[in-house]
């Protein structure tokens, strides 16, 4: 037993709580604490790299109800999952009809980011207040409070961008995802966006200007840090995660009703209970989009499903009733595996038969 | 691995001299697994290749001091022990546990292992050997599975998957290969422990 924690301990694949395990052990006796360090000391010194040294994400590697172990980056992830709103819906039903990333301006025109060279956008006074490029656009100054303008970006399905705040912050949009942030952030004041869908935000730090995510019925107050907001409509709760640092989530209506939220916790906000719990969790998971990746926890295929629909742009239909009970975990690197690879991958731990008519997947059961 | 060549000693004496040619030769060798070594104790890809290169750049501007070929290891792992110990004393290694309890643990636990070894030249090549022998006694899976890791630096579910084996048996195979090692090593080990603990 004690073996297998310490083999997997080296090759860096133990959970926190069998690493707690093995300290006990080694804190147990002399005898074990010796043994540990002759394995350890022969294991560095044979040469043997852990999963940290190994190569980015192989393209696909999935297994059923297996944890896979990842080294995390960030130096501050806060994650947030939220649903049910009336903005949500008026947005799943637009971004079904477009699919281009479209950028509405304050005075109500709206664009296309097409893909075309940089261009500049200077205001009235003839100031550069942004820099677009195919796939991001960068805002620069600030204005007095009540110059402040309103953008809105709608990244549709199959998309993602990227954006830089006036302030520095750093947004990242995943697929499916409407922001609305300013132009130009005021002189005074807190700093509001807006989000529907995922977002991944590196925040830049002004203790004067606290950044607010405004989402569903709760808003997230950050002052620097970096965190994950994910704000998709098919969610009837709003999740927050936070790696390192500290935010708060509270309720807009009712202010008394706040949480703290310390690294590693995820913070649940349950828009039919007006409540807001929270839980331990392993935050890896939720950002690895920014990373041009899928990774599953033990989640049930019906989540797979509805994040392989917003990242591909496709619709599943799902007929097979032992699929939809069963969990995967694994990570998949977007740009480097299809829908059918990943298909072809589910099939093998719980086989299915599946057809494709154009955007519309139909996964059936196995004939007899 | 550990047998010296003719042309590998003509080799160290251009390096000595100051061939680039000849320098190269030994970065490639051991380059992996300086950086494989520092990864154990920094917990950090990045920050391990950067502090192989420092010891290379080290080795470079005194290999004047280098004796003998098998010191070129020697003061590379030493060099690298230090900065490692360095990076922990000095709170650099990142939290990789919620509790911070098992946190400091780790790190004290890895300064004790750093401590533990003496890179002497004669303990790195007799440790080299027996640890290449006991690899090639493991039973033929096992050294298969344990290779991967070791060589190709794979993670269990990709060698489990090459091999079209589980996971839980790739995890046995490697509790086995370190059970097998272990009962090989710690015998030797531990009387450079006790010789450590001697001077």
């Amino acid at each position: 037993m004690i073996s297998e924690i310490i083999s997997k301990y080296l090759s860096n694949e133990a959970s926190e709580q069998e690493v707690a395990q093995l300290f006990e052990w080694i804190d147990a006796s002399e005898e074990n604490k010796k043994h540990f360090i002759t394995l350890k000391k022969t294991w560095a010194l044979s040469g043997i790299s852990d999963a940290i040294s190994a190569d980015p994400i192989t393209v696909v590697s999935l297994q059923a109800k297996n944890k896979v172990g990842k080294y995390f980056k960030y130096a501050a992830v806060f994650l947030m999952l939220f649903g049910l709103g009336k903005l949500a819906f008026d947005f799943a039903s637009k971004t079904n009809s477009s699919k281009e990333i479209i950028l509405e301006l304050a005075n109500g025109n709206s664009e296309l980011i097409a893909k075309n060279s940089p261009t500049q956008i200077i205001n009235d006074k003839g100031e550069l207040i942004a820099k677009k490029f195919p796939n991001q656009i960068i805002y620069f100054g600030k204005v007095q409070d009540e110059e402040v303008l309103y953008n809105t970006l709608k990244v549709p399905y199959g998309k993602r961008f990227k954006l830089t705040l006036s302030d520095g912050t750093i947004v990242s949009l995943n697929s499916g995802t409407t922001f609305r942030y300013p132009e130009q952030f005021g002189i005074n004041g807190k700093r509001n966006v807006y989000l529907t869908g995922e977002a991944f935000f590196e925040v830049a730090k002004d203790k004067e200007h606290p950044f607010v995510v405004n989402a569903n019925q709760v808003d997230i107050e950050v002052l620097g840090t970096k965190f994950n907001v994910s704000a998709y409509p098919e969610n009837p709760t709003v999740n927050s995660t936070l790696v390192e640092g500290s935010i708060q989530m509270s309720e807009v209506e009712n202010k008394q009703n706040v949480v703290l939220l310390q690294p590693n916790q995820m913070a649940t906000w349950q828009t039919n209970a007006k409540k807001i719990t929270t839980k331990e969790v392993d935050p890896v998971f939720y950002a690895a989009w920014t990373k041009g990746e899928l990774a599953f926890k033990d989640t049930p295929f019906s989540t797979i499903a509805k994040m392989i629909q917003r990242t591909y742009d496709v619709e599943i239909v799902n007929e097979n009733s032992n699929l939809a009970k069963q969990n995967f975990t694994g990570t998949i690197k977007i740009s480097e595996a299809s829908v059918e690879n990943i298909l072809e991958l589910l099939k093998r731990d719980t086989p299915f038969n599946y057809s494709i008519k154009q955007k519309t997947i139909t996964i059936s059961n196995l004939p007899n | 691995m550990s047998i010296t060549t003719s042309s590998e000693l003509q080799i160290f004496e251009s390096f000595k001299e100051g061939n680039e040619t000849a320098f190269t030769y030994f970065y490639d060798k051991y380059f992996r697994r300086i950086q494989a070594f520092s990864i154990q104790f920094i917990y950090d890809k990045e920050e391990a290749e950067n502090l192989a290169q420092e010891a290379f750049l080290h080795l470079w501007q005194n290999r004047e001091t280098v004796e003998s070929i098998n010191g070129i290891q020697s003061f590379l792992y030493t060099y690298a022990k230090s900065r490692c110990l360095n990076f922990i004393r000095h709170n650099k290694v990142k939290d990789r546990f919620k509790n911070d309890v098992l946190n400091h643990k780790e790190r004290e636990l890895d300064i004790e292992i750093l401590n533990s070894v003496q890179f002497d030249t004669l303990e790195l090549t007799e440790l080299e050997r027996i640890i290449n022998d006991s690899i090639n006694d493991l039973p033929p899976k096992t050294r298969e599975v344990f290779i991967k890791k070791r060589f190709e630096n794979k993670k269990n579910a990709e060698i489990a998957e090459e091999m079209q084996v589980t996971l839980k048996a790739v995890e046995a195979h490697m509790t086995k290969a370190l059970k097998i090692l272990k009962t090989k090593l710690s015998d030797y080990l531990f009387l450079i422990f006790i010789l450590i603990c001697n001077n």
